[in-house]
């Protein structure tokens, strides 16, 4: 086997328990690696309906055939696991230099099951394999623990891939911290790790991935280096800006979600954009492994010193939906995220339904706890104040703790959380792109922008541009592509922004140099089918109620937008839904009948 | 009588702020195109053509042009036109 080890890692918290195991060619061909792998593997060997902070859900670290290589961002990894907060699937994203290293020490994926008495960190170095003692990293934020176990392994160039606290005290939107900065965040699987009192996973990697046809490969990723470099995204706006670039050009298009996404235009939008950041507090961009964009910012603030971030998703999540202007502030609450492991949207989001609970009257000044700074818009206090007591689980973050929608119900507030399958929805208003809004509707992790980012065609014109109003079935058939195309893109271990330059030839090419194959781009997508159907199996026989969870808020189907270019719009999900369904090939109540599976060879798995 | 003459006002982004000088811009007299208004822009601002040679993003009153008729859409009095060099797509 070429590109894939054909190895992964299984470790048994409960009884201690370390095997190295093999999959192969065959299982390859179907599920490609890393994304593709971890559901595989989750189908095979797990109820979809045990408890997510039970020993028994499975939490799969998966790196895929191109990371480690140096195709360009070929460094990135999978968290695949049972979400906490959503109750379904979640494949959870990273960069940095974490799943370079873990496929260098020679494993296409680790297989975390059990659960440890005492709090523990797995250290893998190449073929060595331990399970050590933590008890003196348990409450540490992410750069102490990173720092501790360098100091401890007398080895500065270890990768650490850590929980925060909030993942020790299982925070339903706890993160996976890799590289400090770099989150595995959406749908808790911090939380996960958590439970099963794995607080770091330290490796080091000194292995060459073998590829099938070297040369071929390294001709194929110079070519492919040289498009991203030519491209005004990839080699212009991301290094320069970062993704940050988004924030005046979302708001200029009307759908900057503000005040928890009760408008599309934030008129302090500016103050918070890439360009504002590249004026006041930007030091310098920073590369992933193998990247030669680098979009990450270094920024530098008097009260912090230096730090990684805040991406776009988080400036929008901490700032607009809250009603902050403050960048200075934004850049410290996501740091602050960082070091205590949380996921920034979902943390944004659920401030945002707390300040919208406390705006209409149901969440009461007594309840915040004494001298607590209210949860009015635009207070930025609350940013510094309530992250920690979410990730300590204190006081009132306690409840905050538990993610925006299980708090809109304590105080009878449902209409006012903002997301899908109780994920807290990203930073696009879903009435000014409604291909983007179905994605939100029927990804599988719930409401989720970046597996389905129907915004690069609906809004920045990538691969071409279309109409963000049209809803035919040209639209649809594009949000699925992009649904598969996003899971090859995932599984193969590269960076979504390769797609602002690269296409799904692009890709195929790089792959086929890599593994020794010969697939065309079409069955490269067909895997990307079987993919996305898996993990729709996954949440069907965990409980997924298509009827009632496919769906949005009801601000977004009944409340016509206020102002901006998309006034008086919401979202006809009832006419694009059945025919997502029927395009599908799924039934109308969006399930998956047997002759889909069959032509997918899912049979097996939906026993 | 008093004529009241309406500008076109015109907010840039990313490079082009550097460019212009400024962030937002008005201008007399619509009757333009978007296409006659990046030459004149590019005549008071030199260098601001080359900057959206690779793409663009234009707006105007928040539509994308290309949805309207691209490069040869009517500007009249009153409108606002937001353009971004492919920073982040066009």
């Amino acid at each position: 086997m070429f590109a894939n080890w054909g190895k992964f890692l299984r470790v048994n918290l409960t009884t201690k328990e370390i095997k190295v195991e093999t999959w192969d060619e065959d299982l390859a061909k179907k599920w490609l690696g890393s994304r593709g792998l971890g559901i595989y593997l989750l189908l095979k060997e797990m109820d979809p309906k045990v408890e997510p902070l039970s020993p028994d859900n499975k939490l799969i670290i998966a790196p895929g055939p191109l990371s480690g290589t140096s195709a360009p961002t070929g460094g990135r990894y999978n968290v695949i696991t049972k979400s906490p907060q959503t109750g379904y699937i979640t494949f959870a994203n990273s960069g940095g230099f974490f799943g370079a290293e873990l496929k260098r020490a020679g494993y296409d994926a680790l297989v975390i099951e059990g659960a440890s008495e005492k709090p523990v960190y797995l250290y893998i170095k190449d073929d060595h394999v331990e399970i050590r003692d933590a008890s003196h990293l348990w409450g540490k934020l992410l750069s102490e623990t990173q720092e501790t176990i360098r100091k401890e392994l007398k080895d500065e160039n270890i990768k650490v891939a850590a929980i925060g606290p909030a993942g020790e005290k299982m925070v339903k939107f706890a993160a996976i911290m890799n590289d400090v900065h770099r989150a595995a965040g959406r749908g808790g699987p911090g939380a996960v790790m958590g439970s099963k009192k794995l607080k770091a996973i330290a490796v080091r990697g000194t292995k060459d991935v073998p590829l099938a046809d070297r040369e071929k490969f390294m001709l194929a990723i110079r070519e492919k280096i040289n498009k991203l470099r030519a491209d005004p995204v990839a080699g212009g706006g991301l290094p320069k800006y970062g993704t940050a670039v988004l924030v005046n050009i979302i708001n200029e298009n009307g759908l900057y979600p503000t005040r928890n996404f009760q408008t599309g235009v934030f008129k302090y939008a500016f103050e918070q954009s890439g360009e504002a950041m590249v004026d006041k507090y930007l030091v310098k961009n920073h590369p992933c492994f193998a990247c030669p964009i680098g979009c990450a910012r270094m920024n530098k603030l008097p009260t912090i010193g230096v730090t990684e971030g805040p991406e776009y998703e988080s400036i929008f999540a901490l700032g607009s939906d809250l009603g902050i202007n403050d960048l200075a502030s934004i850049i410290e609450a996501n740091h602050l995220c960082d070091e205590y492991g949380l996921d920034t949207i979902s943390t944004g989001g659920t401030l945002a339904t707390a300040m919208e609970l406390y705006e209409k009257g149901l969440l009461k000044d007594a309840e915040l706890g004494k001298s607590a700074p209210p949860l009015r818009w635009g207070n930025t206090e609350a940013l510094h104040y309530y992250i920690e007591k979410i990730a300590k689980r204190d006081g009132f973050g306690d409840k905050l703790a538990e993610g925006g929608y299980r708090l809109s119900k304590m105080y009878n507030g449902e209409e006012y959380f903002m997301g899908v399958k109780k994920l807290e929805l990203p930073a696009y208003d879903p009435r000014g792109a409604e291909g983007h809004a179905l994605g939100y509707a029927t990804n599988n992790r719930g409401g989720c922008h970046i597996k389905n980012y129907m915004i690069s065609p609906e809004i920045l014109g990538y691969p071409k541009k279309m109409d963000p109003h049209d809803i035919s079935d040209d639209k649809i058939n594009m949000l699925i592509l992009f649904q598969h195309l996003t899971a090859i893109i995932d599984s193969a271990g590269l960076c979504l922004f390769t797609t602002f330059g690269l296409g799904p030839d692009d890709y195929r090419d790089m792959l086929n140099a890599a593994l020794g194959w010969n697939l065309s781009t079409e069955e490269y997508l067909k895997i990307g089918e079987r993919i996305w159907n898996a993990e729709r199996l996954f949440n069907l026989m965990a409980g997924l109620d298509p009827v009632k969870e496919d769906t949005l808020p009801k601000r977004f189907l009944e409340e016509p937008m206020p102002e901006g270019p998309n006034k008086g719009r919401t979202v006809r999900l009832k006419e694009m839904l059945p025919r997502y369904y029927a395009l599908r090939g799924w039934t109308q109540d969006g399930r998956i009948p047997e002759e889909k599976l069959r032509e997918l060879d899912l049979l097996p798995l939906s026993k | 009588m008093n004529k009241v003459i309406n500008m076109i006002h015109i907010r840039v982004y990313a490079m082009l702020i550097d460019i212009v000088g400024s962030r937002s811009i008005e201008i007399e007299g619509g009757g333009k195109t978007v296409r006659e208004l990046i030459e004149l822009l590019d005549s008071r601002y030199p260098g601001f053509k080359k900057e959206l040679e690779k793409g663009f993003l234009i707006l105007l009153n928040g539509i994308n042009i290309l949805h309207l008729k691209g490069l040869d859409t009517e500007i009249k009095d009153g409108d606002t036109i937001v353009i971004f060099p492919p920073v982040g797509g066009g």
